[in-house]
C-alpha cells in the first residue's frame, strides 16, 4: 500500500460520508416540511359585518363569532376585542356595562382599560372600515 | 472496494433529488374554506380561472362541492371527480334534489313558487307526459288522451288538476312495436334526457338545460358549450336555448323518426321558429322567457296532462283585447315577487316601488313590462336588455271578433314576413 | 469490547460461500430493512391519519394530496410494504430450498413462519385503515369469513370487528392492532428471530471440513456489503415511491348502491380466487390455514439433512420438502395470476 493509495482511500471515504449526510439532511428536510404541515387552515382575520344600517348610532353589538364587540358612536365605528389579554378566554359584559373574565375574572371598563387584574393590558382595540358598498368590515390581524 | 460504496451513496442522493423534484412538480394547493360549508375544499388549485357561475353564488360563499359533490381535498384529477354529482351536471334530475335542494335553495318553500325542483320534476318539460299520452292513444294502448305515464314515475300530493301521480314510462311493457321505435326515436326532448347528437342540440340536462346557455348568441354556437364547458347559470335565457329543443323540426309518426328541419337560416327571424310556424314581430323579436312565465316553463307543481294546460299566456295578455286593458299591477310591497324577480335577471330591469307592471290572468307578474305615463307599455328583453315599446289593442282599428282572442287569430293579420 | 446485539448479529467472520447473494438472496436483510422503513413512515403517517370512520379516508387524501411529502411517505409505506411480502415469502423459500430449516434451525424456521403470518395480518389491517370505496368489498368479505368458522366463528368476528357489523369500532380496532398489537408481535418476533439465527450456528453452511472452500469474510466485510444492500434498495423504493402512486379512492358511502370493483388487494388474490370455487369456509378459512400448517410441519417430516449436503441450493436429501414448498407456492402464483386476471 503506497502513500497515493492511502490518501485515495480517504477521498473515497469523504465522498461517501458527504454524500450519505447529503441525504441525511435532504431526508431530514423533508421530514420538517411534512411535520410542520397546518392541517386546518388559520381562522379568519377579516369579518364582513354587514351593512352600516344595521348598526345605528348609539349601538352595542356583541359579535360572538370574532368575538368582539362593535360600538357606533359620534366618532364613528370602533371595535374592541372580546379576548381576555390575560391568557385568550373570552370575557363577558358584566352588569356595569364593563367586562369581566370567566377564567380569572379579570375585569376591565367599558372602554377596555383593566379595572383590576390579573390582566395588565387593555382589551385590544380593533381595526373597522367603513367600504365604499356601505358594508362594515373589521379586521383583528 | 470502497468504490462501490460511494456509488450506492451517489445513486441514493440521486433517488432522493428525484423525489424532491417530483414532489415540487405537484401544483401548489390552492385552498378555498366556503363560508356556506366551513369545510375547505382545493378545487380552485385547478380550476383557478373557471368563470363564476352566477351572481347569486359566488365561489367564496358556495365553493364548488355543495353543488358538484366530488372528493374536496384529492388533488388527483381521477379521485377528485369521482364522487361528482351528475358528471358534469349536478342539476341532472336525478341528483338535483342533493346539488340545488334543500330547503334555504331551490325546494321545499312553496313560498312565491320557490320549489322550483318539485315543480320542475312534475311539469310536462321533465316528464313529457303529453307526448307518450298522446302517442299510446294514437296507437291504442290507453283509452283516452290523458296522462298516466311519464319519463320517471313522479307524484304530486297535493294535487290540484287530479292527477296524483305518473308512472314510469316503459317501452318493454309496451305491445306495439311503434311505441318502442317512439321510445328510441322521440325521447329526446326532455329535460331527463341527454340531447341528440349536433351542436343545434347541444344542452345539458335538468335545470342547466334551459338556466346554462349552451348557445348565447346567433350565429355562432360556442365550441365550449358543444364539449359542456360552460360554467354559467342565468335567468336571462335566450331563445336559441330553447331553440336547442323547440323549433328544431318535426316528428313523422308513420315512421316514428324525428325529421329535423333543413333550412339553413342566416338571420334571427328565420332562426326564430321553424319554417311552417306563423308567428308576429314581437315573437322573434323577442326572447321566449320575455312573454312566457316561470310557471308555464317550469310548472306550477302540478301534474298536468299536456302542454296546452300550462300554457296560457297570449297576445292579449300584454295587449288586452278591443274591450279590455291587460292586468296590471302597482308595486306598492317593497317584498313583491317582482323585485326578487327583477333582482334575479341582474341588471335588465331596476324596478322602483310605485311602477305599474302587467300581470298575466293567473297574476304571475311580468316584472319586465312597465306602464308609462301615456298610457303604453315598455317591455325590456330579459336576455337582450333591448327596450321595446307597445301598445294595448283597446282605442285600435283592430276588427277581431270578441270570441276569436287566441293569438292564433291575431296572427291572421299580423302574421310576420319572413 | 463489551459484548452488545450488534456484534451479536456480525460475528467477527463467517464463511464466504455462504454470504454470497447467490446463496442468501439478502432477503432476511432486506425484510429487516424494509421493516425499518415501515417503523418510520407508519410512524409518520400517524400524525395526519386520523382513525374515524368520517375522518379516516379524508385525512389520507390530506397526507396524500397536501401534506408536502405527505404522499412520498405513504407511497414508501405502502410499497415497503408489498416489497416486506415478496421479500419474506422470498427468505421462506429460500430457507426450504437450501434445507437450513432442519433441526436446530427449525425453531427459528417457525418463528419466521409466524413473522409470515404477522406481516400478512399487518398488510391486510393497513390496507383496511383506508377506510375508502376501494377497500370496502374486501373488508366486507374478509370479515364475513370469520363467520363461516364453525362454533368458534361468531365471537370471532365480534372480536375482531367490535359489533354486529364494520363501523367505527371495527376501524379503531384495525387501526390498534396495525400501529400497535401486530406492530409490537413483530418487533419481538423479529428480533428474536434475528437474535437465533447466531445461536442456532450462524447461516447454514456445512462443517468446515466438508466445506470446498473455506475462505470467509470479515465483520467489515458483511456490514459494507448490508449498507450496500440499504443504499441501493432504499433508492429503488425513492424512485418506485415517487413514480407509481398507492392506491386511493373516494371515502366509504354511507348509502352507496354502486357496488364498484371488489378486488382484494394483491397478496389475498389467491383466497378470492378459491373462494369462488367452493364452500368458504373451506377456500377462504381451512386451506390457507392448511398451507401454514403444512409449511410448519416441514422440519418435523424432514428431520434431517446429511451435514455434506448442508449450505447448498437444492440439497439431495431435502427434496421432498421441496417439491411440497414449491407446489404450494406454485399454487399460490396460479390462483394469484388467475385472480388478477379476471
Amino acid at each position: 500500500m503506497n502513500e497515493k493509495d492511502v490518501t485515495r482511500r480517504d477521498f473515497l471515504k469523504l465522498i461517501t460520508n458527504g454524500l450519505l449526510t447529503l441525504s441525511g439532511l435532504l431526508g431530514l428536510g423533508g421530514i420538517f416540511r411534512f411535520l410542520t404541515y397546518q392541517t386546518d387552515p388559520s381562522p379568519p382575520t377579516e369579518f364582513d359585518l354587514g351593512p352600516t344600517t344595521n348598526y345605528p348610532d348609539g349601538s352595542r353589538t356583541v359579535l360572538p363569532r370574532v368575538p368582539a364587540v362593535l360600538l357606533h358612536t359620534k366618532d364613528g365605528y370602533s371595535a374592541l376585542s372580546l379576548v381576555c389579554t390575560h391568557l385568550g378566554c373570552t370575557v363577558n359584559e358584566d352588569d356595569s356595562d364593563g367586562y369581566v373574565c370567566p377564567c380569572h375574572t379579570s375585569r376591565f371598563s367599558a372602554n377596555g382599560s383593566v379595572v383590576r387584574g390579573p390582566a395588565d393590558r387593555p382589551l385590544r382595540a380593533l381595526r373597522v372600515e367603513e367600504h365604499d358598498d356601505g358594508r362594515l368590515w373589521l379586521y383583528t390581524a | 472496494m470502497k468504490r462501490t460504496i460511494s456509488f450506492a451513496a451517489g445513486i441514493l442522493v440521486l433517488a432522493l433529488v428525484f423525489s424532491a423534484w417530483a414532489e415540487a412538480r405537484r401544483p401548489q394547493p390552492m385552498p378555498l374554506t366556503p363560508t356556506l360549508t366551513g369545510e375547505t375544499e382545493y378545487c380552485l388549485t385547478c380550476h383557478a380561472d373557471l368563470e363564476e357561475i352566477s351572481p347569486s353564488h359566488p365561489v367564496e360563499t358556495y365553493g364548488c362541492v355543495v353543488c358538484h359533490g366530488g372528493e374536496r381535498l384529492a388533488l388527483d384529477a381521477d379521485l377528485a371527480h369521482s364522487t361528482m354529482r351528475g358528471g358534469k351536471n349536478p342539476s341532472d334530475l336525478a341528483v338535483v334534489e342533493e346539488s340545488c335542494g334543500g330547503s334555504d335553495c331551490h325546494s321545499g318553500q312553496a313560498a312565491d313558487e320557490r320549489d322550483h325542483i318539485q315543480r320542475v320534476l312534475t311539469s310536462v318539460q321533465a316528464t313529457y307526459a303529453g307526448a307518450i299520452a298522446n302517442i299510446r292513444y294514437t296507437f291504442g294502448a290507453q283509452p283516452d288522451l290523458n296522462a298516466y305515464l311519464g319519463t320517471r314515475a313522479v307524484q304530486d300530493t297535493t294535487t290540484q288538476t287530479g292527477i296524483t301521480s305518473l308512472a314510469a314510462f316503459d317501452p318493454a311493457r309496451e305491445t306495439n312495436p311503434a311505441l318502442q321505435t317512439f321510445a328510441e326515436n322521440c325521447l329526446e326532448c326532455h329535460l331527463n334526457s341527454e340531447p341528440r347528437p349536433g351542436d343545434e342540440y347541444a344542452r345539458f340536462s335538468g335545470c342547466a338545460a334551459c338556466h346554462t346557455p349552451t348557445a348565447t348568441t346567433f350565429p355562432p354556437r360556442s365550441r365550449d358549450a358543444a364539449e359542456g364547458l360552460v360554467h354559467t347559470l342565468t335567468t336571462a335565457i335566450p331563445y336559441t336555448q330553447c331553440n336547442t329543443c323547440h323549433n328544431r323540426g318535426n316528428y313523422d309518426l308513420r315512421t316514428m323518426t324525428f325529421a329535423p328541419r333543413d333550412d339553413q337560416p342566416a338571420d334571427r327571424i328565420h332562426d326564430y321558429y321553424q319554417p311552417i310556424a306563423q308567428f308576429t314581430r314581437c315573437e322573434w323579436t323577442l326572447d321566449c322567457i320575455d312573454c312566457h312565465t316561470r310557471s308555464e316553463s317550469m310548472g306550477d307543481g302540478d301534474i298536468h296532462n299536456n302542454q296546452k294546460e300550462i300554457q296560457y299566456v297570449q297576445c292579449r295578455t300584454c295587449h288586452g283585447t278591443l274591450d279590455e286593458l291587460p292586468h296590471t299591477r302597482t308595486l306598492t310591497d317593497p317584498n313583491d315577487l317582482a323585485f326578487r324577480l327583477a333582482a334575479l335577471n341582474q341588471g335588465a330591469r331596476h324596478l322602483e316601488l310605485g311602477d305599474t307592471i302587467i300581470v298575466t290572468e293567473t297574476g304571475e307578474p311580468l316584472w319586465n313590462t312597465r306602464q308609462l305615463p301615456d298610457g303604453t307599455f315598455e317591455l325590456v328583453g330579459k336576455a337582450t336588455r333591448q327596450y321595446f315599446t307597445f301598445r294595448p289593442v283597446m282605442g285600435t282599428a283592430c276588427e277581431q271578433k270578441p270570441d276569436e282572442q287566441e293569438s292564433r287569430y291575431c296572427h291572421q293579420c299580423h302574421s310576420a314576413e319572413r | 469490547m463489551r459484548p452488545n446485539f450488534f456484534h451479536h448479529l456480525h460475528p467477527p467472520s463467517i464463511p464466504a460461500e455462504q454470504s454470497r447473494f447467490r446463496y442468501t438472496l439478502g432477503a432476511g436483510g432486506l425484510g429487516i430493512f424494509l421493516s425499518l422503513v415501515l417503523l418510520v413512515t407508519g410512524a409518520l403517517e400517524m400524525f395526519f391519519y386520523i382513525p374515524s370512520p368520517e375522518q379516516a379516508a379524508l385525512s389520507v387524501q390530506t397526507l396524500t394530496y397536501l401534506v408536502p411529502y405527505g404522499g412520498l411517505i405513504r407511497n414508501l409505506h405502502y410499497w415497503a410494504a408489498q416489497a416486506l411480502v415478496v421479500v419474506t415469502v422470498v427468505h421462506l423459500l429460500r430457507v426450504i430450498f437450501t434445507g437450513s430449516f432442519v433441526p436446530p434451525r427449525r425453531f427459528n424456521y417457525l418463528l419466521g413462519l409466524g413473522l409470515l403470518a404477522l406481516i400478512l395480518f399487518l398488510d391486510f389491517t393497513g390496507y383496511a385503515l383506508r377506510w375508502d370505496e376501494g377497500v370496502r368489498w374486501a373488508l366486507v368479505a374478509g370479515t364475513n369469513l370469520l363467520k363461516t368458522i364453525p362454533s368458534l366463528g361468531k365471537s370471532l368476528y365480534g372480536l375482531v370487528v367490535g359489533g354486529s357489523t364494520l363501523g367505527a369500532a371495527t376501524l379503531i380496532r384495525f387501526y390498534s392492532w396495525h400501529v400497535f398489537g401486530l406492530t409490537l408481535a413483530v418487533v419481538i418476533l423479529g428480533i428474536w428471530h434475528a437474535f437465533r439465527v447466531r445461536r442456532d450456528g450462524g447461516i447454514a453452511a456445512p462443517p468446515p471440513k466438508q466445506r470446498t472452500n473455506n475462505a470467509r469474510i470479515s465483520r467489515f466485510e458483511l456490514v459494507r456489503r448490508e449498507v450496500l444492500a440499504m443504499l441501493l434498495s432504499a433508492a429503488a423504493l425513492f424512485v418506485l415511491a415517487a413514480l407509481l402512486p398507492a392506491p386511493i379512492a373516494a371515502p366509504i358511502q354511507a348509502a352507496s348502491d354502486s357496488l364498484g370493483e371488489a378486488r382484494a388487494p394483491w397478496f389475498f388474490l389467491w383466497i378470492q380466487q378459491l373462494l369462488r370455487l367452493g364452500n368458504p369456509f373451506w377456500m377462504g378459512v381451512a386451506i390457507p390455514l392448511i398451507a401454514l400448517t403444512t409449511f410448519a410441519a416441514l422440519p418435523y417430516l424432514f428431520e434431517t439433512l446429511p451435514t455434506d449436503q448442508q449450505g447448498h441450493w437444492f440439497p439431495r436429501a431435502g427434496r421432498g420438502a421441496q417439491a411440497i414448498a414449491a407446489g404450494i407456492v406454485l399454487a399460490w402464483l396460479v390462483l394469484t395470476i388467475l385472480e388478477s386476471l379476471r
